[in-house]
C-alpha cells in the first residue's frame, strides 16, 4: 500500500483549497476552492478506508459527495441572488455590513 | 522498485515518447518552413471580421435552476448504487428503505414542479 | 416456466429481516420528519391558500415531537441505537427538548414578521422545521458521519433563511457571508474527521476514544482534533472565527437572527461537547489549553466590541459571542471534573437552556419594539417605560439575566460554569474563572445601559403612542420570561450530571 502518496496528494489539495478560499474574491471561485477541500477529504477517506480494510470510510465519502452537492447548490443560488441584485459576484464588494 | 511504481514507469515512458515525437516533428517543421511574422497573424480570428469587445463574455444563465436540480438528483443516485449491489442481502426491508428514500426525493421534485420552478420560460 | 412462477420464487427467496429499531427512542425525529413532509404536501396542495396555516402547522409539529421527548425523559433509560452511533440519554433528551421548544418560540416570533413582509413564508417554515430536525439528530449523534449529516441538515436551511429577504442587499450579504464561512468551516472539520477516522478505523466516537487513548498524543492526532474543533468553533462564533456572526445577525430577518443566535449556536455546542467529552478524553493535554485560549479570547473580545455597539441587534450579536466564551469555558477543564458536583457537560447544557430562554426573549422584545420604532438603534429604546411598560419589564428581566444578576436564570448558569472551573482546582481553571469574572463585570455595563435607556431616558422623537404586540409575540415572551425566572428562582434545570462521567468512563 502506498498510503503516503494519497495522503500527500490530499494534503496538497487541502492547502490549495484553503489558499483559494482566502485569496480569491470571486464568489464562484471560492465555492470551487471549497470543493477542492472536500475532494481532498474524499481522497483521504477512501485511502484510509483501504488501509484500515473497512468500508465505513467509503460510506463517509459517499455522504460527503452528496452533501457537498447540496451545499454547492445552495451556495450557487445565493451567489446568483447577489449577482442579480448587484451585477457582481466580487465578495470584497459585499461590505454593507461592518463592525 | 515495486510493482505499483513499475506500472507508472510505463505511463512515464509513454508520456516521454509522445512529447519526443511531437517535439521532433515541430522542430523539423520549424527548420523547413518559411518564417515571416506580421501583426495581422497575431489577431484573434472572429469569422473574418475584426474582434469586438473582450474575450470574456457572459452566457445566459436563465436555466441554471434546471442544472442545480439535475446535479442534486444526479448525486442522490450515489446512495442507490451501493444498495443495488447488495440488493438480495437487504431483502424487502432494504427495498422499503429505498422506496422511502426515493419517495422523499420525489416529494422534493413534485414540490419544485408545483411551485412552477420547472416552467420552461 | 412462467413469469409468475419466477416472481413467486424470487419473492419467497428474499427475506424481510428488519434490524431491530427502538422506535420509541427514535420517535421525536420520526414525528418531526413525517410532519415536515406533511407540511410540504399541504403547501403543495394549497399554495397561496395554505400560507395562513403554515406557522400554526409547523408549531404543532414541534410540540408533537416534544411529547416523545417527555415520555423518554420519564422513562430515563439510556437507549443506544445503530450499534452505538445514535444514543438517546438524558443529555440528548434535554437538548432535543431545548431545540424543539426554541423552534416553537422562533415560529411564534416569525408569525407576524413574515405575514407583514412580502416573503415566501411557506418555505420559510419548512426550512425552519428541517433545520430543527437536524438539531434533534445532532443531540443524539455519537458517530462522525451522523454528526456531519446532522450539522449540514441544520446549516444548509439556515444559509437560505439568512438570505431570505431576497431583494435586500444586506440580507443577501448576510446569507453569503454565513454560507461561505459555514461551508469552509465544515470542510475543515471534515478534513479533521477524515484523519480521525484514519487513526481509529471507525467513525463511532466510543471506538475513536479507545483508540486515541491508547495512541496517546501525536502531532497527527493533535491536527485532527484541532481541525474538528475549529469546524464547530465557527458554528458557535468563537473568536477568531466569529467575523460572520454580527454581519449575518444584522442582515438576516430578525426572528431568524434569534434562531441562529440561539438554536444554531446551541447545536454547534452540542456537537463540540459530544466530540470533546466522548472522543477526546485521551487528548486533554492538547484540547484543554486550546479551549482555554478560545474561551478567554471569545469572552473578552466579544464583550469589548459589544460595548461600542449602537445597534441593538449587533450588540446582542457580540453579547452572544461573549456568552459563547462563558459556555465553552468548562471545556477548558473537562477532564478534571465530574467526580462530584457539576460536570462540564451538564454545566454547558444548563447554560445553553437558560441562554436560549433569555436571548430568545431579548430578540422577541426587539422585534416587538421594532414594529413601532422601525429602528435598531439602542437610543430608540428611550422612554419605553412610559408607553410599553410590559415590554420594558420583560426586557429588564432578560438583560439582568444576560448580565448574570441573581435571581435571574443567567445567574444560575454562570454560577455553574464558575463552580466547574473552580472545582478543577487547577491553575488553568482558576485563571479562566478570573477572566470570566472580569468579563461579567464589563458586560453588565452595556446590558444595563439598555435598561437605563428604557427606564430613565426620554423617547427620542417624543412619540409615546402604545406598541401593539401581536398575540404570538406575547406567547413567546411569556414562555421565555417564565423559563428565565423559573430556572433562576427555583434552580430548576434538567439533571444530566451523569453524562460527563459516563463519557469520561468514570
Amino acid at each position: 500500500m502506498y498510503l503516503n502518496q494519497f495522503l500527500i496528494l490530499a494534503a496538497a489539495l487541502f492547502c490549495i483549497g484553503v489558499y483559494g478560499v482566502l485569496a480569491r474574491r470571486n464568489g464562484v471561485l471560492v465555492l470551487m476552492s471549497i470543493e477542492l477541500i472536500l475532494n481532498s477529504v474524499n481522497i483521504n477517506l477512501v485511502a484510509l478506508s483501504a488501509m484500515n480494510g473497512d468500508v465505513t470510510g467509503q460510506v463517509f465519502a459517499l455522504f460527503v459527495i452528496a452533501v457537498a452537492a447540496a451545499e454547492v447548490g445552495v451556495g450557487l443560488a445565493i451567489v446568483l441572488l447577489i449577482y442579480r441584485n448587484r451585477r457582481s459576484i466580487d465578495i470584497a464588494e459585499a461590505n454593507l455590513l461592518k463592525g | 522498485m515495486s510493482d505499483f511504481l513499475r506500472q507508472y514507469l510505463l505511463v512515464i515512458l509513454f508520456a516521454l515518447l509522445a512529447v519526443g515525437v511531437v517535439g521532433a516533428f515541430i522542430g523539423l517543421a520549424s527548420l523547413l518552413r518559411p518564417n515571416r511574422p506580421s501583426k495581422g497573424k497575431l489577431e484573434n480570428y472572429e469569422s473574418g471580421v475584426d474582434p469586438v469587445g473582450s474575450g470574456w463574455s457572459q452566457s445566459q444563465i436563465r436555466y441554471y435552476i434546471f442544472a442545480l436540480l439535475f446535479v442534486m438528483f444526479d448525486v442522490e443516485a450515489v446512495f442507490i448504487f451501493p444498495w443495488a449491489t447488495r440488493l438480495e442481502e437487504y431483502g424487502y426491508f432494504g427495498l422499503l428503505e429505498m422506496v422511502i428514500f426515493i419517495a422523499i426525493l420525489t416529494l422534493g421534485l413534485g414540490y419544485a414542479w408545483r411551485k412552477g420552478v420547472l416552467r420552461w420560460a | 416456466m412462467t413469469l409468475a412462477f419466477l416472481a413467486q420464487q424470487t419473492i419467497e427467496r428474499i427475506p424481510f429481516d428488519s434490524p431491530t429499531i427502538d422506535w420509541h427512542a427514535f420517535a421525536p425525529e420520526a414525528i418531526l420528519l413525517a410532519w415536515t413532509c406533511l407540511v410540504v404536501v399541504v403547501d403543495m396542495v394549497g399554495l397561496e391558500r395554505a400560507r395562513r396555516f403554515m406557522p400554526g402547522l409547523t408549531g404543532v409539529g414541534f410540540l408533537l415531537a416534544t411529547i416523545p421527548v417527555l415520555t423518554l425523559w420519564n422513562d430515563g433509560a439510556t437507549r443506544s441505537l445503530f450499534e452505538g452511533a445514535y444514543v438517546v440519554d438524558r443529555y440528548a433528551l434535554a437538548l432535543k427538548g431545548l431545540f424543539l421548544i426554541s423552534g416553537y418560540v422562533v415560529v411564534l416570533l416569525s408569525t407576524q414578521y413574515m405575514a407583514d413582509g412580502d416573503y415566501y413564508d411557506s418555505e420559510y417554515y419548512i426550512l425552519l422545521a428541517s433545520s430543527v430536525l437536524g438539531m434533534t439528530v445532532m443531540a443524539s449523534a455519537r458517530d462522525l458521519i451522523t454528526i456531519f449529516v446532522a450539522l449540514e441538515l441544520l446549516s444548509i436551511p439556515a444559509y437560505l433563511l439568512a438570505a431570505w429577504r431576497k431583494r435586500d442587499l444586506k440580507s443577501n450579504e448576510a446569507g453569503l457571508k454565513y454560507m461561505l464561512m459555514g461551508i469552509f468551516a465544515s470542510a475543515i472539520m471534515l478534513y479533521g474527521m477524515s484523519l480521525l477516522y484514519g487513526v481509529a478505523g471507525d467513525t463511532r466516537l466510543s471506538v475513536i476514544a479507545e483508540k486515541l487513548t491508547s495512541e496517546g498524543t501525536k502531532p497527527l492526532l493533535t491536527l485532527a482534533a484541532l481541525f474538528t474543533i475549529i469546524g464547530f468553533a465557527f458554528k458557535v462564533s468563537a473568536v477568531p472565527f466569529h467575523t460572520w456572526a454580527p454581519d449575518t445577525y444584522e442582515g438576516a430577518p430578525t426572528p431568524l437572527t434569534a434562531f441562529l443566535a440561539v438554536a444554531s449556536k446551541a447545536a454547534g455546542f452540542v456537537a463540540m461537547v459530544t466530540i470533546i467529552t466522548t472522543a477526546f478524553p485521551g487528548q486533554a493535554d492538547v484540547v484543554e489549553p486550546f479551549m482555554w485560549v478560545l474561551s478567554a479570547l471569545t469572552m473578552s473580545i466579544g464583550n469589548l466590541i459589544a460595548m461600542r455597539q449602537t445597534n441593538i441587534v449587533r450588540m446582542l450579536a457580540y453579547s452572544g459571542v461573549a456568552q459563547a466564551g462563558y459556555i465553552m469555558a468548562p471545556l477548558a477543564v473537562y477532564s478534571q471534573t465530574g467526580q462530584n458536583g457539576v460536570s462540564a457537560a451538564s454545566a454547558i447544557v444548563n447554560y445553553l437552556i437558560i441562554y436560549s430562554a433569555m436571548n430568545l426573549g431579548a430578540f422577541a422584545v426587539v422585534i416587538a419594539a421594532a414594529r413601532k420604532t422601525r429602528s435598531g438603534e439602542i437610543s430608540s429604546f428611550g422612554g419605553m417605560l412610559n408607553y410599553a411598560p410590559g415590554l420594558t419589564t420583560a426586557m429588564t428581566v432578560f438583560l439582568f439575566s444576560l448580565a448574570g444578576i441573581p435571581p435571574m436564570g443567567g445567574w444560575l448558569a454562570k454560577w455553574q460554569v464558575f463552580s466547574v472551573l473552580l472545582q478543577s482546582e487547577s491553575t488553568w481553571g482558576t485563571t479562566l474563572a478570573l477572566v470570566a469574572a472580569v468579563n461579567t463585570v464589563l458586560a453588565a455595563f452595556y446590558y444595563l445601559n439598555v435598561a437605563k435607556q428604557m427606564w430613565f431616558m426620554p423617547a427620542p422623537d417624543g412619540d409615546t403612542s402604545r406598541v401593539r404586540v401581536p398575540p404570538s409575540l406575547v406567547a413567546a415572551l411569556a414562555i421565555t420570561v417564565i423559563a428565565t425566572l423559573l430556572s433562576g428562582v427555583t434552580g430548576l434545570v434538567p439533571d444530566i450530571t451523569d453524562f460527563g462521567s459516563i463519557a469520561l468512563g468514570r
